[in-house]
């Protein structure tokens, strides 16, 4: 069981991500509907370590991200080692940051072999939004639990029960929402609202919708994702690819869609990510270790941040912070980041924060330097689509964003990919990978 | 207490159906919690007028959370607002002048009348306002901004200047049955960077019944930070006559923006004085004010506790009203020695040894009765005619370590006081501002807190009303 490690701590290490591997991203409450989070991330993880021959043994922990955390087993990390039968000193933690999650967990990971606390992580996200638990009303709760724990045992104890539960309404399950706790607005609420205070036209957002189907599509034809999707069974049969990436769609068929947030609102099923089910892994390495080990690391974290903002303004602005801030401390400008990817949680979202990234007068108030951020070239942009059209399984983004953008550096020879992620709660996250040779 | 206009729903329903001749009072918007970050969020603003402001409204406004929508021919009087709108994501819009495009309305409409010189110029008040005075929403915004008079030697200049002064008292009058309110700010030369919160409170539902006033913002005072939320923070704050009434309310407005506020009233009041300290987190400290040795056991007080204070609220006053034929010496000298000779007194002993620690407030109780004159109250009126004096003397000479001392002017404000009146003459007097209606002890409150603020220091020697633009006292 396990030989004995060498005893790193405190000693700088670099970190490299040598691989990553994602399911298929699956419209919820469909072809993964008997898939909860934690199965999703099985499988995530055993394709992961069957792809790279991973010895069990060399494994340090896994650390995971989930935004909808099973309420019975919330440390779905631990869960995975258990579930896979790692060895049992593979510990495991599990994190939440709501949309960042998934970066959230592999930024963990590259900070624990930099400070020397670990050499092989494992680090991911999933969710499934088919299997999210539906709570009873607190009122319901307080009301049975003289039941449950058998407090009650007369006849009038359990008339006295129920005539705590009236009116029937206050106890009915409610369907949950992605909504701010703080505001009660919805996220699609606040989308709108961006669109209509940065002046995101629907014709803008739908072309945006339709770019990121057409890339995500070309990609899927052109097997760009083979290296990172595995298919996964179900009791249905084999699932091979994302299920969500329309490449038919068209700004006219976009069009048609009505607003979902507003009655004259320009955010649509088209052009807001969907809730999805998936899981995404990453296998984080000291580059020492990933060396001795055989592997090729294809890239490397070169800085990350994370920023809050008042989630009463604009919920979703943070990227606009948080990418010129991981910039600076990569000690880089925009035009020098070969690739950028963002999370397309709306299109309205990534427009508003191109734009504000674009502004001089954004620069000048909000970040406190002379000129523009930049404009982010058309080219070099989402260029395999995103969470529009892959879909978005909220702890699972980040991961595959981090998987596809070390593929692409590696693939393409180019050498830094600029991350940026909007996240629930007015937070947002921003990280530069570098490529490894 | 209760205003039935204002508070019986069914009685404000009776009159407007039956169509009566009674001006049904609006209910007026008040704030319901500490400083916000963004005052006038999602409010949008006409900004009209030419001066030299602009880049200072488009920080201000777009910070604040408003949309401008700015009166002028080209799109080039977009541009000072273009930057500021893009980093708040508030995108000015051009508003071409004399026209109000239908069914749009704004919430408050702000005029920079900083560049007017003759009187000529002044038809440009009419020209922005006039299409859209009728267009203002409910509980909405009128600021006038322009140069102050004294500053300027050509008499048409000063006489242009002091013009804008006239329209806004004469417009309060006209929106206020719209429960809105109109104020003039004029700005010194050099003290525009004081503008801002004073523009972020007038423009907010801090400043519901204040109407008609001018507002001098002058760079007499050393300034320091002034943060927008949580403006207390951290200072200690004395209010005097704090048991009940707008002491009362003072003093939990004060603790709501993080000050720790020592209530201070007379031994008698014990129990709702330590009620009041008790709830906003503060502490008591029991004194009568007209005693010798007050002033010296406040201050010993307040140093051993505290090391010092912050900001000081001379509230605690009474009135002894009697003609002045009939009334008693000790009347008078009761009215005079508490409402002003205490003041005074108490205010002398806390600037020795710098115990009102620099950048310090002081924000004494006049009276529009006190201002305007009032049968029956020579006693009194002497004494809040006396606080005029006092601020607008002591006020430069604190100026150099940051202090500033105000009054503010309560007109007819709901409280114990008023109510004792008989029906009649209450009944008049509510109706006699221009918001038809008596303020609220939490109106009084707001005033004197926005005054304590660090953001305040371009107020001081002033005496400012809070009455609703009352018809009385000019």
């Amino acid at each position: 069981m396990g030989k004995k490690k060498k005893n790193g701590w405190g000693k700088k290490h670099r970190a490299v991500i040598v691989t990553g591997v994602r399911t298929p991203f699956v419209k919820a409450f469909g072809r993964f509907l008997d898939l909860d989070t934690i199965d999703l991330a099985d499988i995530a993880v055993r394709a992961l370590l069957e792809r790279t021959d991973l010895p069990h043994d060399e494994i340090d922990n896994i650390i995971w991200g989930g935004v909808i955390l099973p309420s019975a087993a919330p440390n779905i990390a631990r869960e995975v080692a258990l579930d896979l039968r790692l060895p049992p000193s593979v510990e495991g933690m599990t994190c939440t940051r709501a949309c960042a999650t998934g970066l959230q967990a592999v930024t963990l990971a590259a900070a624990a072999i930099e400070r020397g606390e670990a050499d092989v992580v494992i680090a991911g996200g999933s969710d499934s939004t088919s299997n999210t638990p539906i709570n009873l009303p607190q009122k319901a709760v307080h009301a049975l639990a003289p039941l449950a724990f058998g407090k009650a045992s007369t006849a009038a104890d359990y008339l006295g029960v129920l005539a705590q539960m009236m009116p029937i309404t206050e106890i009915l399950p409610r369907m949950p929402k992605i909504a701010e706790r703080t505001t009660g607005e919805v996220m699609g609420e606040s989308a709108e609202s961006m669109a209509r205070r940065n002046e995101i036209s629907r014709e803008a957002q739908d072309r945006f919708a339709e770019r990121s189907h057409h890339r995500a599509a070309e990609a899927i034809a052109s097997g760009r994702f083979d290296d990172e999707v595995v298919p996964v069974e179900t009791p249905d049969g084999w699932v091979h690819t994302d299920n969500i990436v329309r490449g038919d769609t068209s700004v006219e068929k976009l069009s048609k869609l009505r607003p979902v947030f507003a009655k004259d609102g320009t955010v649509t099923a088209g052009n807001a990510s969907p809730l999805t089910d998936g899981a995404a892994a990453v296998l984080v390495m000291s580059e020492e270790k990933a060396r001795a080990l055989g592997y090729k690391p294809l890239a490397a974290f070169r800085s990350w941040a994370y920023v809050g903002v008042d989630p009463t303004d604009q919920l979703l602005i943070g990227p606009a912070l948080a990418m010129p801030k991981a910039l600076d401390r990569a000690g880089m400008a925009l035009k020098d980041a070969s690739l950028v990817d963002m999370h397309e949680a709306f299109a309205a979202q990534v427009l508003s924060v191109t734009k504000a990234l674009a502004s001089k007068g954004f620069a000048e108030v909000r970040l406190g330097r002379s000129r523009a951020v930049g404009e982010i070239d058309e080219d070099k942009f989402n260029v395999h689509g995103g969470s529009l059209s892959i879909g978005h399984p909220f702890g699972a983004t980040g991961a595959r964003m981090v998987t596809t953008m070390a593929n692409e550096l590696a693939r393409t020879g180019k050498e830094t990919a600029l991350l940026g992620i909007c996240a629930a709660g007015g937070l947002g996250a921003g990280a530069v990978l570098e490529a490894v040779r | 207490m209760t205003d039935l206009l204002l508070e019986n729903e069914s009685a404000r329903k009776l009159i407007k159906t039956l169509g009566l001749p009674i001006p049904v009072p609006e209910r007026l918007e008040r704030a319901k919690g500490p400083y916000e970050e963004r005052p006038l969020d999602d409010k949008t603003i006409l900004v009209g007028g030419h001066g030299a402001l602009q880049g200072v409204l488009a920080q201000v406004l777009t910070k604040a959370g408003a949309t401008p929508w700015v009166v002028g021919k080209s799109d080039s009087v977009l541009e000072p607002y273009r930057g500021p709108g893009e980093a708040w994501a508030r995108t000015p819009r051009r508003i071409e002048p004399g026209d109000a495009p239908e069914g749009e309305r704004v919430d408050a409409i702000v005029f920079d009348g900083t560049g007017l010189e003759t009187p000529d110029d002044l038809h440009q008040l009419y020209e922005v306002m006039h299409p859209w005075i009728r267009r203002l929403n409910r509980s909405g915004r009128v600021v006038v901004i322009g140069r102050p008079v004294g500053d300027v030697k050509r008499a048409a200049i000063a006489a242009t200047r002091a013009g804008l002064e006239g329209f806004t008292r004469s417009l309060g009058k006209e929106i206020g049955s719209n429960g809105s309110v109109a104020n003039s700010v004029f700005v010194e030369e050099g003290a525009e960077d004081r503008l801002g919160p004073v523009l972020r409170f007038l423009l907010s539902p801090r400043s519901a019944f204040i109407s008609c006033q001018p507002f001098h913002v002058t760079k007499t005072a050393k300034v320091g930070e002034a943060p927008e939320t949580h403006v207390l923070g951290g200072k200690v704050a004395l209010v005097t006559g704090a048991a009940r009434g707008i002491g009362e309310a003072t003093a939990e407005i004060l603790a709501a923006e993080g000050a720790h506020v020592v209530c201070l009233d007379r031994p008698a009041d014990d129990g709702p004085c330590s009620q009041v300290a008790q709830r906003i987190g503060g502490s008591v400290l029991l004194v009568d004010i007209t005693d010798r040795d007050a002033p010296e056991r406040i201050a010993n007080d307040l140093k051993e506790r505290f090391g010092g204070v912050d900001v000081v609220v001379h509230n605690a006053g009474v009135t002894r009203d009697k003609t002045l034929g009939r009334m008693k010496p000790d009347a008078w000298d009761m009215a005079v020695d508490i409402n002003l000779g205490a003041v005074v007194r108490i205010t002398e002993r806390l600037l020795q040894n710098d115990l009102l620690r620099p950048g310090g407030r002081i924000i004494c109780l006049s009276s529009v009765s006190g201002i305007a004159g009032n049968r029956g109250q020579t006693n009194y009126s002497a004494s809040k005619a006396g606080v005029v004096g006092f601020v607008r003397a002591l006020a430069p000479q604190v100026a150099d370590k940051g202090i500033t001392v105000n009054a503010i002017a309560p007109g007819f404000i709901e409280t114990r006081l008023t109510n004792a009146m008989p029906v009649a003459i209450r009944e008049v007097a509510r109706r006699m501002s221009a918001v038809g209606q008596g303020g609220k002890p939490e109106d009084v409150g707001q005033a004197i807190t926005f005054l304590a603020t660090p953001g305040a220091a371009g107020l001081t020697g002033q005496t400012i009303r809070v009455c609703g633009g009352a018809l009385v006292g000019a």
